[in-house]
């Protein structure tokens, strides 16, 4: 395979860069790669140089899969990286393909007929490679786009604390339900206000909101009774009214916050569960 | 066109229940399309023995972009809808065409310096159709993809949740 492909190798390395602008002037018109259109040409032409330079290495390993696999896997990284849809990272590459063809056939390389006999095998072990490229490409863009919903959605699920905290929620809120109790008897018994430490409320209402969804409403209703009560037991002459909307905002907050995780969860499933084509 | 690829259209047609058999033992052993091997096999047959009897319409015809979207789209509406994965979709159709080839070189269609030449522009013309059918292959997933995404939201949707209608205003955003 080395010597017959020897011609073809040595002209696409010797001259990666010119066949490389050759490509980028072709991809940048190409209505199947608009993504392209605009590429400057520091960021595509070093692409194709790099995918020439390297071709000698996939065209004769001993492994070509795994070679392959190596390299295009570095492609599609490169691609996606640039934000180019998979089947013009896949046309760009065919278009690379060809490239190294119309070059070798312009230099007139393969002219006798046993120099034809050796253009039929190099073009089999390049369709073969290219096979292998599309392969690798498809499979990893696949990979990449899981990756990055699975990404995304670990923010979701660090919001969520489904991992950090697995069965002490429970725990965690009813610590925080007896700090807001002492705080509520502090305030109204002790300093005989109720300004400002309702806010720290916000903080097990969120926390419920994210963990339990609607359920999470249970516990914005629970402070807001804590609060009324003690309102009621401890401050009888002062007006209601200012506890009563707090209590009102708390069930607001909750609610809010209990619809959005209830969103992010949607979310995560649908993502999760779409793309087929990404499953094994 | 017709002329130096007759020959070669000609075997596949007539032995397209036999390279699709061939095809189909491949595909159901290697390791790069395991979603094909536990398929049945009459569904996975009807792929190959389609793609075969209608490899003349394309390879012959004028417009061969045209005639490979009309094709291959529905290759891969019909590999999304039975849960094959695109790299594996790909692949099958990569080796139903080794499979011609292969074919082909056991039948000794291709012997003497011009049926060489012939078997060079042949696979060359091969090659330019399965470009294009990686291409729309590719594109049409990835539309598919989207299309269900956006139905199930839609769905979503019409269930009425406010949570629901969250997610989809999110997601047009």
């Amino acid at each position: 395979m080395q010597a017959v492909a020897t011609k073809l190798i040595d002209v696409t390395e010797n001259n990666a860069d010119k066949i490389a602008r050759q490509w980028y002037a072709d991809v940048r018109k190409n209505p199947k790669t608009p993504s392209y259109h605009d590429l400057p040409a520091d960021r595509a032409i070093p692409q194709a140089v790099d995918f020439y330079t390297k071709f000698r290495g996939v065209f004769s390993a001993k492994n070509p899969f795994d070679e392959a696999r190596r390299v295009y896997a570095k492609y599609a990284d490169d691609c996606y990286e640039k934000g180019i849809p998979l089947q013009e990272a896949i046309y760009a590459m065919t278009l690379m393909r060809r490239h190294i063809w119309l070059y070798a056939e312009f230099q007139a390389l393969f002219v006798s007929a046993v120099e034809q006999q050796q253009a039929v095998e190099s073009l089999n072990r390049t369709i073969l490679l290219f096979d292998y490229a599309t392969y690798v490409i498809t499979e990893r863009y696949q990979e990449l786009m899981k990756g990055e919903i699975d990404r995304q959605l670990g923010a979701l699920r660090a919001l969520g604390m489904e991992e950090s905290f697995t069965g002490s929620k429970v725990g965690i809120m009813a610590c925080l339900l007896v700090a807001c109790g002492f705080l509520t008897y502090y305030y109204h018994a002790v300093m005989a206000s109720g300004v400002i430490f309702t806010h720290l409320f916000y903080i097990p209402i969120v926390l419920a909101g994210v963990w339990w969804r609607k359920k999470g409403i249970y516990v914005s209703v629970l402070l807001g009774l804590i609060l009324i009560s003690s309102h009621l037991i401890i401050l009888k002459g002062v007006p209601l009214t200012d506890d009563l909307i707090r209590a009102i905002m708390f069930i607001v907050v909750s609610a809010v916050v209990a619809l959005l995780a209830e969103g992010f969860t949607k979310i995560e499933i649908l993502y999760k569960t779409v793309p087929r084509s990404g499953a094994a | 066109m017709q002329g130096y690829a007759t020959k070669l259209i000609e075997i596949t047609e007539q032995s397209a229940d036999r390279i699709a058999l061939q095809w189909l033992k491949d595909v159901r052993a290697n390791p790069k399309t395991p979603a094909y091997h536990n398929f049945s096999d009459e569904k996975a047959l009807s792929h190959a023995v389609a793609f075969y009897k209608n490899f003349r319409a394309l390879f012959c015809t004028d417009k061969p972009f045209e005639a490979a979207r009309k094709f291959f789209t529905k290759y891969a509406d019909e590999r999304y809808s039975e849960g094959i994965p695109l790299h594996e979709a790909i692949y099958a159709l990569i080796l139903m065409r080794r499979h011609i080839w292969l074919y082909a070189e056991f039948q000794a269609v291709f012997v003497t310096a011009v049926e060489h030449h012939q078997a060079a522009e042949s696979l060359t013309r091969t090659i330019l159709m399965f470009d294009y059918a990686t291409y729309v292959i590719t594109g049409r997933y990835e539309e598919l993809m989207k299309r269900e995404m956006e139905e199930r939201i839609r769905l979503d949707s019409k269930a009425g949740s406010f949570s629901q209608k969250l997610i989809h205003g999110g997601h047009a955003k």
